[in-house]
């Protein structure tokens, strides 16, 4: 009897153990794209495994010469260079607004939010550009040399991100870019 | 009778080998009430076969810029392969829709729009050994096996207006 009883235990137990494996298995994490323009109900979903994304930045370069400012346009704003001096001091002093540019109809902001940095255009009053990237992204980005972004390295940072990384709301289109872990 | 037996014998055991190998059978219907049912069935050792004997200049693409992305196009598909089933792109337009999922090893392709319906599966073992190497040559061999590994497909399904082509592996 207690035979019985070991035998169809161990049988259980082999019967739940891919069960137990896949439900410690890490799940997968998805990047997803949304593109949307209602006016001509028009819809562009693109759902990627990361580590497909991952093997297709092979292509990506691994640095960006920013050939200029960032954060603004014609001759305006700061450089790489600059920008990475900043970020080295600002980083110490927690949640803090780093970049502010007014123009007539737009403004740019770049700012410290817990482990976020925050960028947000607005044009007329009204948000059309929100990009949340996590501080450790920003680091590596600008763990490139000179005016160079590192765009391998944040990357690979990016990866570990969950939620969204893009939204853009103009009057004609709609664009979300985040990972999750949903296919 | 014995005799009969013998006879028919040879040619049932030579199509139940043929089918054991695989067929790929093209399936044509044209609409309307004249329309043909054209079934075309060429067993895949056939189809192999012809793919080792073809010509290598007719099997060389040009790839000029192209061919420095190859090993990252292979790449690609492999992770593919190896990821999670998945929709992976869906584009809707008024009238038009295109959707890619991602099921098992293979790509299934659908676009609709208004008069037309096309599927397309395309297997990924089938499309990495269809990738050509850094010469350009398409690699006949490796495609050959890799066709015997999609029996049971069906590759290509369209439907235009009443007019109906399949290709399938069977």
């Amino acid at each position: 009897m207690k035979r019985n009883v070991l035998i169809g235990s161990g049988l259980l137990a082999l019967g739940l153990l891919p069960g137990a494996v896949v439900a410690v298995e890490a799940p997968t994490p998805w990047l997803h794209v949304r593109v949307e323009e209602p006016r001509r109900s028009s819809r562009v979903h693109v759902n990627l495994p990361l580590n497909v994304v991952e093997v297709a930045l092979k292509a990506a370069p691994e640095t960006l010469a920013s050939h200029g400012r960032i954060f603004g346009r014609e001759g305006k704003g700061m450089t790489v260079s600059d920008f990475r001096r900043m970020w080295s001091e600002l980083k110490r002093v927690g949640d803090t607004d780093l970049v502010t540019v007014e123009e007539k109809d737009e403004s740019v902001k770049v700012a410290r939010r817990g482990g976020l940095v925050e960028v947000r255009i607005e044009r007329k009053g009204k948000e059309e550009v929100k990009v949340e990237v996590p501080v450790e992204v920003v680091d590596a980005l600008l763990s490139g040399d000179g005016d160079e972004l590192n765009v391998k390295a944040a990357l690979a940072q990016l990866q570990k991100r969950r939620g969204d990384i893009v939204r853009v709301n103009d009057e004609n289109s709609t664009v979300r870019i985040w990972i999750d872990e949903q296919s | 009778m014995v005799k009969l037996m013998a006879v028919l014998s040879v040619p049932v055991a030579f199509l139940a080998a043929v089918a054991s190998l695989g067929v790929v059978v093209v399936d044509v219907r044209e609409g309307g009430p004249d329309g043909h049912h054209i079934v075309v069935p060429v067993p895949l050792a056939v189809a192999q076969t012809a793919l080792a004997f073809a010509p290598e200049e007719r099997l060389r693409v040009k790839l000029d810029r192209a061919a420095q992305h190859l090993p990252l196009a292979r790449e690609v598909l492999q992770a593919l392969a190896a990821g999670p089933d998945g929709e992976l792109v869906r584009v809707e337009e008024p009238g038009e829709q295109v959707v890619v999922t991602k099921v098992g090893d293979t790509l299934r392709v659908r676009v609709h729009d208004r008069n037309d319906d096309v599927t397309v599966n395309v297997p990924l073992p089938l499309a990495m050994a269809a990738l050509p190497d850094s010469q350009g040559r398409i690699p006949m061999a490796n495609l050959a096996g890799a066709l015997g590994g999609v029996r049971f497909t069906d590759l290509v399904d369209v439907r235009s207006g009443d007019d109906h082509v399949k290709v399938y592996v069977w």
